[in-house]
């Protein structure tokens, strides 16, 4: 009965989590900034405009949240794919926060969730740049012993409209459809936006 | 012939791992992405017992290190602390879930693969131990 009780409030608890995004009052346009990868490609402010993007931080010693938030996105992307025209659905961009550590493979590890994902790095003021025009945060810890260090960052994800402004936070825990039902809404608030 | 026949029946089911009154149940090392120096594993374990069992650590085959590790959600900020010890009840389950407690598995020997197996080996206050074994899968992200 009591393993019941645990199955059933692991199974609930998706469904109760109802707040999958936040739209912004007020849509905030990009600064200039300029983030690479291992493979050459190069995420720029023209990168992040003509289409939606989701934007996640993170770094890829992240043993828990990040692989589990990218393959969250990788199903709600799916499922937003139902919902919306081919050319709405959006790119999915990871951006580490650690690039000491993690530029020679950033792009490896986004294809990894999915082969249209995109990885990128880039120097520390470039990130902040982002960081801080999507009011986003990292933090990274003091080394251990074994020189490993963790790193803290914002769990939420940023939705970028086509015309290049951030609208809206996603937030865990990324339940794939309610997800995909919020980037649909989304999507119908901002084409409306633009025929005001 | 009807105890034999429980026996029997009690060996062809897949028996959840066990000492005592610990018991674990759907231990699983999600595959991880390629090169990553961390990753996790995750199960769930019931005190089916009188006392309060305490662990308090955590051994991985395979792998240089592992933690007990905790991830939350602070003012939409993902931090992780390690552990030290976590105590489970009688009649108590403690669940590792992506995004709560899990495993931190650090510094693979080896590229895992869909198929393979993690053992891990729990360290109980009381020295007891309790090997796991957690099968590498692919998570399946769903609603």
């Amino acid at each position: 009965m009591r393993r019941l009780a645990i199955l059933l409030s692991l199974i609930a608890a998706p469904l109760m989590a109802q707040v999958q995004g936040v739209e912004l009052d007020e849509p905030v346009a990009l600064p200039a900034f300029h983030l690479d990868n291992d493979m050459g490609e190069t995420l720029d402010k023209v990168a992040l405009t003509g289409r939606w993007t989701l934007v996640m931080f993170g770094f890829l010693s992240c043993p828990d949240v990040c692989p589990f938030t990218l393959g969250n996105l990788e199903a709600a992307v799916a499922e937003t794919s139902m919902r919306v025209r081919p050319d709405n659905v959006p790119q999915v961009v990871f951006v580490s926060v650690d690039p000491a550590r993690d530029a020679g493979t950033v792009s490896d590890y986004a294809r990894y969730f999915h082969p249209d994902f995109r990885g990128f790095t880039g120097t520390r003021d470039q990130i902040d740049t982002l960081i801080e025009a999507t009011d986003s945060f990292y933090r990274l810890m003091k080394p251990d012993a074994s020189g490993y260090y963790e790193v803290q960052h914002s769990s939420a994800v940023s939705v970028i409209a086509p015309d290049g402004t951030l609208r809206a936070k996603l937030q865990p825990p990324f339940d794939p459809g309610a997800t995909a039902e919020f980037l649909a809404r989304l999507q119908i608030a901002y084409r409306r936006s633009l025929n005001q | 012939m009807k105890p034999l026949a429980v026996l029997v029946l009690a060996l062809m089911m897949p028996l959840p791992t066990s000492a005592g009154d610990l018991v674990v149940s759907g231990a699983f090392v999600p595959m991880a992405p390629p090169g990553v120096m961390a990753h996790a594993a995750y199960f769930q374990l019931t005190n089916d017992g009188t006392e309060t069992r305490r662990l308090i650590g955590v051994r991985a085959e395979g792998y240089a290190m592992a933690h007990l590790h905790r991830s939350d959600d602070m003012g939409d900020v993902a931090t992780m602390s390690a552990v030290d010890a976590i105590d489970i009840a009688p009649g108590q389950s403690i669940v590792f879930a992506p995004g709560r407690l899990h495993v931190m598995l650090m510094h693979p020997a080896a590229m895992q693969a869909e198929g393979n197996t993690v053992l891990l080996t729990l360290s109980f206050a009381n020295g007891d131990t309790l090997a796991v074994q957690a099968p590498v899968r692919r998570l399946r992200h769903g609603s």
